[in-house]
């Protein structure tokens, strides 16, 4: 795929979310023409994009999308679910269209376009041609009779169309060609003459300028605006001048005096185009050799602007005027936003994050080396490097941190979508949409939040009849948030409906054999098992969900991104399920410590506080934290490390989940920057370690996974327990 | 016993000089308990000289640790153990070959490095074609998946090891799992 099609392609497809999002704003306020207008913009992006790269089968079916959308804008139909249903439909098929276009095949596949095909013969049955008579009485200069003056009405029924482009045309990019060739899907070209006169001699030409212009006449029922808007792409660089069938000869006579090529000449080659009759031309050319001025290649009328005089002569509506205007103000605001955006390609970020990750490693062992050194003056260098890097690295990070906001909005459509299926109604709210996190987070958590919404949806909230049975209010609700919290992003999806059944699923657990029956859980421990895999307590599979596979996976997904879920529910009020990330994958701050010959890194926003352990007298592993009880675990058992134990241990209290935790380690070494470095596959079943880090001496240390490792001692301490074991090493299972 | 090559031999070997000719093709070799192994030098990004290791625990035996290998995180592999004997002891010429391994994992090709553990690096040798024998049935007391062949080499046989099989990743984060809930037992772990 070449670079401009490449670009059409990651445009179109903002522009058709633009569009989605617009339409389904459209749906609460089918009159608001801002709306009406995003939407319209949106699809004639993509079509003058998609004329511009040469991609027929796109502008063919966008083409009559705008049509449609083209008469909701004039009002002459108006919006209802069924079209705004049906122009989601087509915006889905032009991404299906944009898909066919990047993955490089020429055309659709045959089920794409019998889908296509479909979905316009819908529009045109149900939208365009019921009113096709309306709309060709809409174009302007019948909408207000031409007023017959002068030389009267030239006898042709085509448009006229001087093109004259800008020599800059051509290194901005833009095939005057590839405008003519869209230029007949609105119609037809019934003459065309090209003129070269701007053409300077050969030692003064720059092969690189476009010198051409064309004269065209040109067949077709589009509207004047449709026309103009096929050269929107080069409206600031090409003169343009188009008179509708059957103009005023005077309007003619106007045209050739404001194209920059000699009268005479011009006259000829409307002669030629067919525009103009010998005969007619020869009396335009009497009358304005008889008017005021007598050099006519001068400026006759011309001093007020060209849309005034067309309005004034009735050439244009007032209307398509200011609609024209407040366009081009449109386009120049969004040049304007755009300016402030810089597209940047996401593996050249990934490249500036990878090095910014091996400056934090080298600054480490610059520090260490300077502490060793203890040259004051050397010391308050690094310090003052360190702290840059420091800042350095938090920029650089914050480069990749985009608001959720935008993956949020995708789920309107997905609620409206699946909730009408179901026949059920239910509203999204979204709140901490300006909440942001990490790119590659916001990437990978699409998917696992795309089947919590469907499952809520499907199986949460009721149908609106057992609602109002219940004396909830039929509408349902399912709010999506994201909040900070403490080093990480918590995103909620939380729902009013029937919320998890206990004595369900604890049934269903027992049959899949996953807990034994009479065995006594918590409610935590009960909710936590709709994350096994296969587990399903749907009575009935929908196409939507209650098939079990999907919450395993959604776990794991989570877990892979460092993450956790967790779910909490009132039956009969609702469930909300919180999924908590971290902020980045790359860099974090963490807490080193030491036991035995290895360090390790426990992420800093886990941390409490820090103290010494105080003999223990028991050989049970807890301690009394200011009247608190806190459990604790023995790295130095946990990982098997050898040696006796120092005389001196410390332990980090550290809260994970809500509860708090002690690790008991050897040293206490302080805060450190930690690159997170993936262990890579060989350890993904690894638990209680959530990857390495280098540290300044260029030794690997390993990220304590702090959840993780709470759940590794306190399963295992249940397990030995259970089997009536005792070990050493029974912690560790 | 050959040279030691445990400079550090950054840059990749040039295919040339091992696809070269059809009929043999180049092959590193190393001593693992007195046994001669070779393995296909396509593989083999470089050898370095065993040291700073990071262990990883709850982890089998014949997982050794991982290093730092200019940034990346590399993890090292006890060929010793994972034949089922003894972890290597450290010596003098103990070395680490990094191997660049393509594996299939979840219908994606990724790229790992992986190290092992060899008491020492012998020399480069190119073995003919019909100088292979294939594998004994039995015998070896090595996994007949892990033989690519018995390589002549001098009159003597050496192994040629299918690295793809030995350090199957698949494989190893299975045996991870397994290693894992075993290892509190304390028989697993060797060290």
């Amino acid at each position: 795929m070449d670079e401009i099609t490449s670009v059409f392609v990651t445009e179109s497809r903002e522009q058709l979310e633009a569009m989605e999002a617009a339409l389904l704003q459209l749906e609460d306020n089918p009159d608001d023409a801002d709306i009406l207008g995003a939407v319209f913009r949106a699809a004639h992006t993509i079509k003058g994009g998609a004329g511009v790269i040469e991609c027929g089968f796109l502008v063919a079916f966008t083409h009559v999308v705008e049509s449609a959308l083209d008469k909701l804008r004039n009002g002459e139909i108006t919006a209802n679910a069924d079209l705004i249903a049906l122009l989601l439909a087509c915006s889905d098929h032009m991404g299906h269209l944009i898909g066919v276009l990047e993955s490089g095949t020429a055309a659709p596949g045959g089920d794409l376009q019998t889908d296509g095909d479909a979905l316009l013969a819908r529009l045109q049955r149900d939208w365009l041609s019921a009113d096709a008579v309306g709309a060709a009485a809409a174009p302007a200069p019948k909408a207000e009779p031409v007023l017959s003056s002068g030389g009267g009405a030239v006898e042709t029924d085509c448009w006229h169309i001087s093109l004259r482009f800008g020599p800059d045309v051509l290194k901005n990019g833009m095939d005057p060609l590839s405008f003519l060739r869209y230029l007949t899907t609105l119609g037809r070209i019934e003459r065309i003459e090209t003129l070269a006169d701007a053409m300077p001699a050969a030692e003064e030409m720059d092969p690189e300028a476009c010198y051409l212009g064309f004269e065209i006449s040109f067949s077709s029922d589009a509207d004047k605006a449709a026309i103009e808007r096929v050269f929107d792409f080069v409206r600031d660089e090409c003169a343009l001048y188009i008179l509708p069938p059957r103009s005023r000869l005077a309007d003619y006579m106007q045209l050739m005096a404001a194209l920059p090529e000699d009268s005479m000449r011009l006259g000829e080659i409307l002669v030629r185009v067919g525009a103009l009759t010998q005969a007619e031309l020869d009396e335009g050319l009497r009358t304005q050799s008889a008017g005021t001025e007598p050099d006519a290649a001068g400026e006759p009328h011309p001093a007020a602007p060209l849309g005034e005089i067309l309005v004034e002569q009735h050439v244009v509506q007032p209307e398509l005027v200011e609609a024209a205007v407040v366009k081009q103000k449109q386009v120049s605001d969004k040049k304007a936003a755009d300016a402030r955006l810089i597209r940047i390609q996401a593996d050249k970020l990934d490249r500036l994050i990878d090095l910014v990750g091996e400056l934090v490693i080298a600054g480490a062992s610059v520090n260490l080396l300077a502490s060793r050194a203890g040259q004051a003056d050397l010391t308050e260098a690094t310090s003052i490097v360190s702290r840059l890097v420091e800042s350095i690295r938090d920029s650089a990070l914050q480069l990749r941190m985009v608001q959720i906001g935008e993956t949020f909005g995708r789920f309107n459509r997905v609620v409206r979508d699946v909730s009408k299926e179901l026949g059920k109604d239910i509203e999204l709210v979204i709140t901490g949409g300006e909440t942001e996190l990490d790119k590659s987070v916001v990437e990978k958590i699409g998917d696992p939040l795309m089947h919590l919404v469907r499952n809520a949806i499907d199986h949460g909230i009721e149908p609106p009849e057992v609602r109002a049975a219940r004396g909830k209010p039929p509408r349902g609700r399912l709010a999506l948030n994201a909040f900070h919290d403490s080093g990480s992003i918590v995103i909620e999806i939380v729902d009013d409906g029937g919320g998890l059944n206990r004595d369900k699923i604890t049934r269903k657990a027992v049959e899949r054999g996953l807990i034994a029956s009479g065995q006594s859980l918590s409610d935590n421990e009960i909710y936590g098992l709709i994350f096994e895999p296969g587990f399903s307590t749907a009575d009935r599979v929908s196409n939507l969900s209650g098939r079990g596979v999907g919450m395993d996976v959604v776990k794991r997904n989570i877990q892979s991104l460092r993450g956790r879920v967790e779910v909490s529910s009132t039956e009969g009020e609702g469930t909300r399920f919180s999924i908590r990330l971290p902020l980045t994958l790359a860099i974090i701050d963490g807490f080193l410590v030491g036991a035995g010959a290895a360090s390790y890194v426990i992420p800093l926003d886990t941390v409490v506080e820090c103290m010494e352990l105080q003999a223990v007298t028991t050989e049970r592993n807890y301690l009394n934290l200011r009247g608190e009880v806190l459990p604790f675990i023995r790295l130095r058992n946990l990982f098997e490390i050898d040696g006796e134990r120092p005389r001196r241990e410390n332990v980090v209290v550290v809260r994970a989940a809500g509860q708090k935790a002690g690790i008991v380690v050897d040293q206490l070494l302080g805060e450190f920057q930690t690159v997170i470095k993936p262990l890579g596959h060989l350890f993904r079943n690894l638990r209680g370690i959530g990857g390495s880090t280098i540290l300044g001496s260029g030794e690997v240390a390993l990220i304590l996974d702090v959840q993780a490792l709470a759940q590794l001692a306190a399963k295992g301490e249940e397990t030995s327990l259970s089997h009536n074991q005792t070990g050493r090493n029974s912690l560790a299972n | 016993m050959g040279q030691i090559v445990a400079q550090q031999q950054a840059a990749p070997l040039p295919l040339a000089l091992a696809v070269g000719e059809q009929g043999s093709q180049q092959y590193l070799t190393f001593t693992l308990n007195g046994e001669v192994f070779a393995i296909g030098i396509l593989n083999i990004k470089e050898i370095i000289e065993y040291g700073s290791l990071t262990e990883i625990p709850m982890m089998p035996a014949f997982i050794r640790g991982v290093i730092n290998l200019r940034g990346a995180v590399v993890p090292v592999v006890d060929l010793s153990a994972r034949f089922g004997g003894r972890p290597t002891a450290v010596a003098r010429r103990t070395c680490i070959v990094i191997v660049e391994m393509a594996q299939v994992v979840d219908d994606a090709e990724i790229r790992q490095d992986i190290g092992i553990v060899v008491d020492s690096v012998n020399e480069v040798l190119e073995i003919p074609r019909g100088e292979i024998e294939p594998p004994p049935t039995f015998g070896a007391r090595i996994r007949a998946d892990f033989i690519q062949g018995m390589g002549k080499v001098a009159g003597k046989f050496v192994i040629i090891l299918n690295i793809d099989r030995v350090l199957s990743v698949d494989e190893m984060a299975q045996l991870a799992t397994v290693g894992a809930s075993l290892a509190p037992e304390g028989e697993e772990r060797g060290t």
